[in-house]
């Protein structure tokens, strides 16, 4: 089935008060379904999710922008986001429509070719309380993406719901209170849709109000019905997850948030997901002792039907630092002499240690240390990661310097594979802080316990923050090979593309492509402000366009010392730019 | 010669260097505020001091010749405090003159634009316990568990205490951040004991019935813990924090400031 969308009509049918569609010409659009066979094997000039594809590569078979056009790129078109805050938004693409998404839940459809505003919707935010500013704060930094399926967008909010939205229209086609705002649950991940079901993470796992419960949910995608939800702080199936709390019950955890969107294995029916770090930051706070404090900082396979956990793994026990592992997981298929392997690849946690697991199994097949890192000192051959005793605090006040810092190393900027090169290209920060368990009430008598880090200063005899480092992957271990070291930091998520390349950008406003097989820097352009978000691409009518978010970037902001000299706008700035190679005369 | 030192005055209070901001610079408002004789005091009305807090704050209106213009600070955080200073410095940016119901506490997580007032009052943490055989932590069993109010000052002084005693001799804690799921844990035998702010304690009990049965003892042999509860204002408003200050001072001086203490119920001293 087919939508065929004229102006007029759509004026009529979305006349509601959130839903603004606006045409400038009296143009005829069609808009195929998104459907299954298409999210699972993506047309090669749409990118219809957070990472393009239900394996997270972030990569792209169009390879008309390639190493020899590359230099050749011109802007086709310009937009200012519609809001303020730190720019983490990924255009996605189908029929030549783009979507994009900023802070405050406001979506936006665009002529993918001319950048013409077709319609926007502005999710009514229930208004928050002044005294409750946190969920303020969460609105400006809502980092999740939004994912075509069917004849509809995705959305998860702030405020906590699940919107369904017309993708011709923007008009509400429902909308759930998937959890409950008022006890500090709000999305920041955005949702994975396949087989029906949109399944996403909710995060505000560390206020009071959630003790205990920080979930991966399934819903259906048609109604909106929750489905299943599994619990990443408490697993009564496994008893082994609630002795690794020590004495803590339940009911006195927080923390264990995912916050990057899942990966879909299709054979297994089996989802993916990192998680996050435990709270409170510190053992000597959170009264774990020497607990692992499962499933923090693991990653999870679970059963996508059912929510059942197949199987997990933890990238870093014992967190004291909050240096969380919920980054993106990438499904990388190989085959060596006639065997197929599938993997988990991933530098899942902000200490930037590259993992690859058995996909199947959960079983550890390599790691690989990218930046600097003291915080963990050994992984053995079975996987068991072994911390550093002498960066955990025994008192409450004392210091240790923790490389790498509370911003990473790793952050939510994702990393990109590439089946061409078999390559992991992955964009990271070297840098340390001091962390400090602290104890102090901001406001008298309340409950905000802390952590105080330090400002990021880099490892003593490194003085280029930014490391673009592809990773070269198989079965039996990565290897580095190229790195790319600059003085800035990356602000970006990274793609891959078949025209091998690799696009990313920094704090000091630069996209750059490098080649994905040598590392040399092809084509490079500076734009208004750190660029942000995740690149993408996609084709419409034969050409290719580079879509590129730029904005405000709190990476860049805390990182801004290393690199003084790199002064950082103080407006926000938060656009996309489109670019694409000029036409040709033939 | 006065005009030039005024415009270069104005022109250090307007440049910054060119460095990231706490808080994204499109939320900060530069615009000087003209609001006559008044003052405008952000309380968290969330916060269980801020009754206090705002009669506070009217007496310090009054001796400055003020009026106070009341709005919220921001609460709601989670338990790592994080987003809390960035929602403070656009809140102080925009809304705030003075913030009040702050804990000022030795090595303090406060950054360099506030400025913390001079402390109003002090107010220490209390050991609450059901079993009325307990008169001091010491008579708890070292294998009970006792409740800490989660990253307060009184949490603090627990661990520190804790860590300095030898294994076997430390008692168990469990950190809370909702008190009254604490309290119900006392009253179900999971918690032998609560440590927590007084303030807290008197509105716990305030609002469940019967609750005459839970007694403060003396947290020997750890120490007492308190907060000391003042104002922040903005660092660029060096001269208002003088006055406050000035003001805080005399409210100490005359017992004014003893006898709002009486009238909520807050234990502990004047100043600190």
């Amino acid at each position: 089935m087919q939508f065929y969308l004229k102006p007029s009509i759509l004026t009529l049918s979305a006349g509601l008060a959130f839903a603004s569609p606006v045409f400038a010409q009296d143009d005829e659009r069609v808009y195929s379904p998104v459907t299954d066979e298409m999210i699972m094997n993506p047309p090669a000039g749409d990118w219809l999710m957070w990472r393009g594809t239900i394996d997270n590569h972030g990569y792209s078979n169009l390879d008309t922008i390639n190493k020899d056009t590359v230099a050749d790129l011109e802007l086709a078109w310009a937009w200012p986001m519609a809001d303020v805050g730190l720019q983490q938004t990924t255009a996605l693409e189908h029929d030549g429509i783009m979507f994009i998404n900023t802070n405050n839940s406001i979506v936006q459809a665009l002529d993918a070719k001319s950048g013409d505003l077709l319609w926007e919707y502005r999710h009514a935010l229930a208004e928050v309380p002044k005294s409750w500013g946190y969920l303020n704060y969460q609105s400006r930094r809502q980092k999740n993406s939004i994912a075509l399926y069917e004849d509809k967008v995705y959305l998860t909010t702030v405020d906590a719901k699940i919107v369904a939205l017309e993708a011709t229209t923007g008009k509400t086609v429902w909308e759930t209170q998937a959890f409950d705002n008022s006890k500090g649950y709000s999305y920041t991940v955005g949702p994975l849709v396949v087989n029906g079901k949109v399944i996403s993470a909710i995060s505000g796992c560390s206020i009071a109000g959630t003790a205990g419960g920080c979930f991966i949910a399934a819903h259906d995608a048609e109604t909106g019905e929750e489905l299943w939800r599994f619990n990443t702080l408490d697993d009564p199936n496994n008893p082994a997850q609630g002795e690794s709390w020590g004495d803590v019950p339940p009911e006195n955890r927080w923390g264990g948030t995912p916050w990057a969107v899942g990966s879909y294995d299709p054979e297994t029916n089996m989802t993916f997901w990192g998680v996050g770090m435990p709270a409170p930051y510190a053992e000597l706070v959170r009264g774990s002792g020497d607990g692992d404090v499962l499933y923090t900082n693991s990653t999870l396979a679970l059963d996508a039907d059912s929510g059942e956990l197949k199987w997990y793994f933890q990238h870093l026990p014992r967190d004291n630092w909050d240096l969380d592992s919920p980054f993106e997981r990438v499904l990388v298929d190989q085959e060596v002499d006639g065997k197929k392997h599938k993997m988990v690849v991933s530098v899942p946690g902000k200490n930037g240690i590259a993992f690859a697991l058995d996909r199947d199994t959960g079983e550890y097949l390599w790691s690989l240390e990218t930046v600097y890192q003291n915080v963990v000192t050994k992984i053995d051959d079975d996987g068991k990661v072994h911390i550093n005793e002498d960066l955990v605090s025994s008192a409450v006040g004392e210091s240790h310097l923790a490389c790498v810092s509370v911003s990473g190393g790793k952050l939510w900027q994702a990393g990109a594979y590439s089946p061409r090169t078999g390559s992991f290209y992955v964009p990271l920060t070297e840098a340390c802080n001091t962390t400090t368990p602290i104890q102090t009430e901001f406001t008298a008598g309340n409950s905000t316990g802390s952590l105080k880090f330090g400002p990021r200063v880099l490892p003593e005899g490194i003085d280029q923050a930014g490391l673009v480092d592809a990773i070269s992957v198989n079965p039996e271990q990565g290897t580095h090979a190229w790195q790319h070291r600059q003085r800035t930091i990356p602000t970006s998520s990274v793609i891959a593309t078949a025209g091998g390349l690799v696009f990313g950008g920094d704090a000091g406003r630069y996209i750059k492509a490098w080649d994905d097989t040598t590392g040399e820097v092809l084509w490079s352009q500076r734009l208004n402000a750190p660029i942000g978000g995740s690149p993408s691409t996609f084709e419409v009518d034969g050409e290719q366009y580079l879509v590129v978010p730029t904005g405000y970037s709190a990476a860049a902001s805390s990182a801004a010392s290393m690199f003084p000299e790199v002064p950082l706008p103080s407006g926000a700035g938060n656009s996309i730019f489109v670019f694409k190679l000029p036409k040709s005369d033939g | 010669m006065i005009f030039r030192s005024l415009l270069a005055l104005v022109f250090a209070l307007n440049c910054v260097p060119a460095r990231g901001q706490d808080a994204p610079q499109m939320y900060l408002d530069n615009t000087r505020k003209i609001q006559g004789d008044k003052i405008r005091v952000c309380v968290d009305d969330a916060a269980v001091g801020a009754p206090f807090d705002r009669a506070v704050a009217e007496e310090i209106g009054k001796a400055l010749f003020l009026d106070v213009v009341f709005d919220q600070s921001p609460g709601g955080f989670p338990i790592s405090g994080g987003g809390f200073l960035e929602e403070l410095q656009i809140r102080m940016n925009k809304n705030c003159d003075l913030v009040m119901g702050m804990s000022l506490q030795t090595g303090n997580l406060y950054p360099d634009w506030v400025s913390p007032t001079r402390v109003y009052a002090t107010v220490p943490y209390v050991l609450a316990v059901l079993d009325p055989r307990y008169e001091t932590l010491a008579d708890i069993p070292k294998e009970h568990f006792i409740g800490t109010a989660l990253g307060s000052s009184g949490e603090w002084a627990f661990i520190t205490a804790m860590g300095q005693r030898p294994e076997g001799q430390r008692w168990k804690r469990l950190p809370y951040a909702d008190k009254s799921l604490m309290l119900r844990r006392l009253r179900d035998g999971q918690l032998s004991g609560m440590l927590l702010w007084q303030p807290m304690l008197q509105q716990l009990l305030a609002e469940e019935p019967g609750g005459g049965d839970v007694k403060i003892i003396a947290p020997d042999p750890i120490q007492v813990a308190t907060v000391r509860v003042g104002g922040l204002v903005s660092s660029r408003d060096s001269f208002l924090r003088n006055q406050i200050d000035s003001a805080i001072d005399a409210l100490i001086q005359d017992e004014t400031i003893a006898a709002l203490m009486d009238e909520f119920g807050f234990a502990g001293m004047p100043g600190g």
